[in-house]
């Protein structure tokens, strides 16, 4: 295992070249280029802030920064904080079952080491939510957002998103191309995820709600994106910090993630190069 | 003697047969093992107890009929095919040419392919810059169109192209798959010389077709696969010789069954 990962890592240029030529691609015939990666996030920001931040404020239910919507940042910082890590998670999710079938002709003649693919879509996906920080900054001085200390969490949350993202991505990757079912289960989950993860709520609305059994809200706290979310969030909303327990338990899902997809795709690896 | 650069040991690698579609979730719960779809599925060696070993400098032809595995082994030798038995052992790099392509994105420009796949081989930013122009023009492409995308290529020309970069990388070890007989009359030329340049450079090359013009031109070695194994392994015209013989008796007995039939 540390073999391949040093030829991966003597390939990590190969990587750069992989990304950079991603986001080309991506961008090559659009007018607006790389603004497209910030005005994605933007509008998703729109239509959630006036359903939860308008219409259902005025219904009744109440918008829900956490601290009250009088927090520093209020309810758009909350949503925006969340949804652009979240959007770099989910666009990893939708294009890694197709990480390796959209390269078959470079795996099929050329020996590069295969885990670079996988890699190169979660550093690709990285790149562009690190180009929507500029946003993100914008709402923090317009909004007048606030954070001391808990900055730290930010690298935190980045480097446990990152090892999860890649396990999920090395895992579905190479059952994608044996199995094809994958690309539809990852459309569900992709929407699923989205609400089961604290990105547009707080987790505090998931733990009050009597209705729900003590069994569902384990359930849903074994979900190591909670963590990941919670962390994004505590960055402008220190209330939201995970506690001790919930913290180990998403960085040791993360890492379970890992190496449960790294162990699948060198399992799967002779299968995998025979039917491409 | 020297280590040997290719290193062959044993070589063997299956393929699942007929095996047409995965079995639905509905069939397996409904039918049992009635219905199983795969059922006369069977293991295939394409390649099995394959051991071969190739010094410096040698240029080795397989040759062999369609579907016998040729490309396989070529594949196996580049490591972009795991076998499923025994090893083979590559001293030094690969530079592959496999399938009539060198893996170029169609989305991207001439240009940016011969960067990118240039880079994926290993070529630094430099020596690319040194040796771009002569890659364009060795692929005889036209000025323009090497900043046009490559999915507007005619085949040939991305062929070419292919060649160009890859004969230009400095790799001891060279695996040439079918390409010399794409190309026009006055393109094969070139490639030959090319080869001929690097040969005479002491690189290792790995050559399947099925030109016998070709092999018998550059090749001092041949190996001939049959069904999945190798039978000869001598000088290239005598598994020349081996395979035509070969070829001879089937069309003769094909010819005698045509005959009784009619």
């Amino acid at each position: 295992m540390a073999s391949r990962a040093l030829s991966v890592w003597q390939n990590r240029k190969v990587v750069g070249l992989l990304v950079r030529r991603d986001l080309k691609v991506k961008y090559q015939n659009s007018i607006l280029g790389y603004a497209w990666s910030m005005l994605e996030p933007l509008a998703m920001a729109c239509v959630y802030y006036f359903v939860f931040g308008v219409l259902f404020a005025a219904t009744g239910g109440a918008r829900s920064a956490p601290g009250g919507p009088d927090a520093p940042g209020g309810y758009a910082l909350f949503l925006l904080s969340g949804l652009l890590p979240w959007m770099w998670f989910s666009t990893a999710l939708s294009d890694a079952p197709k990480a390796l079938i959209t390269h078959a002709k470079l795996i099929t003649t050329m020996k590069v080491p295969r885990e670079i693919f996988p890699l190169a879509i979660v550093q690709t996906k990285f790149v562009e939510y690190l180009l929507t920080w500029p946003i993100l900054l914008i709402f923090v001085f317009s909004l007048g957002g606030q954070t001391g200390w808990n900055v730290l969490w930010l690298p935190l949350a980045v480097l446990i998103q990152f090892a999860f993202t890649l396990g999920v991505t090395l895992l579905l990757s190479s059952i994608n191309v044996l199995l094809r079912d994958v690309e539809r289960i990852v459309r569900i989950l992709n929407r699923v995820l989205f609400y089961a993860t604290p990105i547009i709520y707080p987790i505090s609305k998931v733990m009050e709600v009597g209705g729900i059994p003590d069994w569902f809200k384990t359930v849903y706290e074994l979900n190591p994106l909670v963590g990941i979310f919670q962390l994004h969030h505590a960055v402008w909303y220190p209330s939201e910090a995970p506690d001790a327990i919930t913290l180990s338990a998403t960085i040791g899902g993360a890492i379970l993630v890992l190496v449960i997809g790294y162990f699948t795709f060198r399992r799967l690896e002779s299968a995998v190069l025979k039917e491409l | 003697m020297a280590e040997p650069v290719i290193e062959a040991k044993g070589l063997g690698v299956k393929f699942a047969m007929n095996r047409r579609r995965k079995r639905s979730m509905r069939e397996m719960f409904i039918h049992g093992t009635k219905r199983d779809p795969n059922k006369g599925e069977t293991d295939f060696w394409a390649l099995r107890n394959v051991s071969f070993d190739v010094a410096k400098g040698e240029c080795v032809g397989i040759v062999g009929k369609n579907g016998t595995g040729k490309s396989t082994l070529l594949k196996m030798i580049a490591g972009v095919l795991i076998p499923d038995e025994g090893t083979v052992t590559v001293r030094g790099k690969v530079a592959p040419l496999l399938e009539l392509r060198a893996g170029f994105n169609d989305q991207l420009t001439g240009r940016e392919n011969v960067n990118l796949v240039g880079s994926l081989h290993g070529m630094s930013p430099k020596t690319l810059e040194e040796k771009f122009d002569e890659i364009v023009d060795f692929a005889e492409i036209k000025p323009g169109f090497i900043d046009t995308p490559v999915r507007h290529y005619s085949s040939g020309m991305k062929v070419r192209l292919g060649f160009a970069l890859i004969s230009q990388l400095e790799h001891p070890v060279m695996l040439v798959d079918e390409v010399l007989a794409v190309g026009d009359k006055s393109f094969r030329n070139k490639c030959y010389d090319a080869i001929d340049r690097m040969l005479a450079n002491e690189r290792t090359m790995v050559l399947v077709s099925h030109s016998e013009g070709d092999l018998r031109r550059f090749c001092n070695r041949g190996l001939y696969v049959r069904q999945g194994e190798l039978v000869l392994d001598t000088d290239i015209k005598a598994a020349l010789e081996a395979y035509n013989a070969d070829t001879k008796a089937e069309i003769d007995k094909r010819k005698k069954k045509d005959g009784k039939a009619a």
